[in-house]
């Protein structure tokens, strides 16, 4: 997934930023609002976790504006207001869960999946097709019984197409996905990571269309 | 206490005992006026009977052929004869006397005019150098009558009109007291978290700096409760914030360290961290659960905030959980306030998850009445260690960790808010348990 971080607090902001990019996804982070708008302007992000109290402005604020735009963009508040009052606000602003400060990054990891997953249309985290069984909570995938082991960057491919089975990815977005691991994206690197999915899943697990992009196929 | 004496019913009292009083004085001022004049009347008719009898006896005395005879004046028709007269020589004989005179009713003959007997008035006269006099008796009695009759004719309407005048007294006062009576009405039907300003219109002018000055206390009292809202909960916000950083980078560390040494290292940290972490919470809710900010203006229904906070149990506990919830179908509404609920609510479970046994079921339920019920399996405990339970930082006899302030959070919410506190053990109907039930504030 393509996570956007609005959070001051640069050791928590720190934290948060390394245990999403150790669990698989690609994250922007911003410390202010109009820097989090310049982000939203420039990328599809599946999901944005957002402080409340920035310095230039209130988090809900900048919420209510974003669904006011038609912006469906799943939103995790992170926030040390624990008042139920604040929580009720928040989740009437727009905002698809709540996770009060301090909170284990664990839960913060699974709350993002959770809110994911919901969001892909396919609220199970388990996911077959063909001989193969991907467990989108534990990020897991076995073949023919058999566990295999993405590297982290195949995995944000592979859960892209696994949490929205039958719609087609162009290349950009794939590139997208991959753009945060602050490596040098060259022409054929989404051709390269496909490459070593379909031989580790099998060759009829993306599909591709000419000219396109890709898809999930049979398996 | 003493007890309280109600405006209206002091100035309607007052004001009727005035009236009456003015006017039984008035009554009476008016009674022996009537007297006096009555008297004067009655004198001056006297002294015309006298004078014009006096002639006409003297005539028929001289004319008569013998002397010292006593006649006495035979009626010409049948009457009561109030006026009665005697006429006397300078002996004292009785020369003659009207028809119903009793001779033992007049006195000897006095110097003064007029004359008080017990029974009569009595006026005096005489003629030819003194040697006949003329004595006229008017009956006290008849007096008495008159005068009586008089004020008796005075005091009847009075009688009649105390009554009607008590109850216009009564009329007055309450009409004129209606403003101050809706005032106070209005005062009274709020409920204590009620801030909004007390309606203040046409009071009477006495009355007006009051309800302004309430008014004013009022404003004054809602600044102090949001400083003292907003205080508690930016204190939170500052405090919670660098203690999340320092879990995050603490929990990184455990995921990233290579040696186990480091890594049991970043674990002490994270436990210190959370301990550190449990209790500045638990602090702050105990500063809120016992500052003014625990009733809120209107009812507010406390059933979707019930069901986030055991959702959130669920949530962390996952499969695990433990809890039986009970919610109703309806709303259930309170005037305590939701963060405050939330607390309390939060801070029961927990309690309960801690101290009952690790595979024990906890039963969360509220009725529809409003009263909440968490009840958890655990040795039955003494009504002293029920009551030491609510004191701050005491854990009674658990090995659990805890802060020792949770039910001390509950018990300052619960009877902070208006809210009845029960803790009882063991449960009705077994030998072990506790079920803290609060009914809440409304």
């Amino acid at each position: 997934m393509r996570v956007l971080l609005v959070e001051d607090d640069m050791i928590l902001g720190a934290a948060v930023r390394d245990q999403i990019s150790a669990d698989g996804h690609s994250i922007d982070w911003s410390t202010r609002l109009d820097d989090a708008k310049g982000n939203i302007a420039g990328t599809n992000y599946d999901l944005i976790l957002l402080d409340l109290m920035l310095p230039d402005g209130r988090g809900q604020v900048f919420l209510r504006e974003l669904r006011a735009h038609g912006d469906v963009t799943p939103v995790i508040i992170l926030t040390a207001m624990d008042q139920i009052s604040d929580r009720i606000d928040g989740l009437n602003a727009g905002a698809d869960d709540y996770l009060v400060k301090p909170f284990n990054l664990s839960e913060l990891s699974a709350r993002l999946n959770a809110v994911a997953r919901r969001y892909s249309g396919n609220p199970n985290p388990i996911l077959e097709f063909a001989d193969v069984t991907v467990d989108l909570a534990e990020r897991t995938i076995l073949k023919a019984g058999k566990r295999v082991i993405l590297t982290s960057r195949e995995w944000v491919l592979f859960e892209a197409f696994a949490q929205r089975p039958g719609q087609l990815f162009s290349k950009s977005q794939l590139e997208d996905r991959l753009y945060s691991f602050d490596v040098e994206i060259e022409s054929n690197t989404i051709e390269v990571h496909i490459s070593r999915l379909r031989k580790k899943l099998g060759k009829q697990v993306i599909e591709t269309e000419r000219g396109m992009g890709y898809r999930l196929g049979p398996g | 206490m003493r007890k309280l004496h109600s405006l209206e019913w002091r100035l309607s009292i007052g004001l009727s005992i005035g009236v009456t009083l003015f006017w039984v004085a008035a009554a009476v001022l008016t009674g022996l006026n009537i007297s006096e004049e009555i008297n004067e009347v009655f004198d001056s008719a006297l002294e015309e009977t006298g004078q014009r009898i006096l002639p006409l006896a003297v005539a028929d005395i001289l004319e008569r052929e013998e002397e010292g005879l006593s006649e006495r004046v035979a009626e010409l028709r049948a009457h009561d004869e109030l006026l009665t007269y005697i006429v006397r020589d300078a002996t004292g004989a009785v020369l003659l006397s009207s028809h119903d005179a009793e001779i033992s009713d007049f006195p000897a003959v006095a110097d003064t005019r007029f004359e008080t007997t017990d029974t009569h008035r009595i006026y005096h006269d005489s003629a030819l150098r003194g040697s006949l006099t003329i004595s006229v008796a008017d009956p006290l009695t008849h007096r008495r009558e008159a005068v009586t009759e008089s004020v008796q004719a005075l005091l009847v309407p009075l009688i009649l009109l105390v009554p009607i005048s008590l109850l216009g007294v009564y009329l007055l006062v309450r009409l004129s007291m209606r403003p101050v009576r809706a005032f106070t009405q209005e005062i009274e039907i709020r409920n204590s978290g009620d801030l909004a300003h007390v309606e203040a219109q046409n009071l009477p002018r006495e009355i007006a700096p009051i309800a302004g000055a309430v008014n004013n206390l009022l404003d004054r009292l809602r600044r102090a409760l949001e400083a003292e809202r907003s205080f508690t909960a930016n204190s939170a916000h500052e405090l919670r914030t660098p203690v999340a950083a320092a879990l995050a980078q603490a929990q990184r560390m455990i995921s990233e360290a290579e040696d186990d040494n480091t890594k049991t290292r970043a674990r002490q940290i994270e436990t210190a961290l959370i301990r550190l972490s449990s209790l500045s919470e638990k602090l702050m809710q105990l500063a809120k659960s016992e500052g003014a900010s625990l009733v809120s203006e209107q009812e507010k229904d406390v059933v979707p905030v019930l069901e986030m906070i055991t959702n959130d149990f669920r949530h962390l506990h996952g499969a695990s959980c433990r809890l039986k919830v009970e919610l109703p179908q309806g709303a259930v509404h309170s005037t305590l306030d939701l963060d405050a609920f939330a607390i309390l609510v939060r801070n029961l479970i927990e309690n309960a998850l801690k101290h009952g046994p690790a595979d024990g079921l906890v039963f969360v339920s509220l009725s529809p009445e409003g009263e909440l019920r968490v009840q958890n399996d655990c040795a039955p405990l003494t009504s002293a260690a029920l009551s030491d339970l609510k004191r701050p930082f005491a854990r009674g006899e658990t090995q659990a960790s805890g802060t020792g302030l949770g039910l001390a959070i509950v018990n300052a919410i619960a009877t902070g808010s208006g809210s009845q506190i029960h803790m009882r053990s063991p449960i009705t109907g077994s030998d072990r348990g506790l079920v803290v039930s609060i009914k809440l504030a409304r």
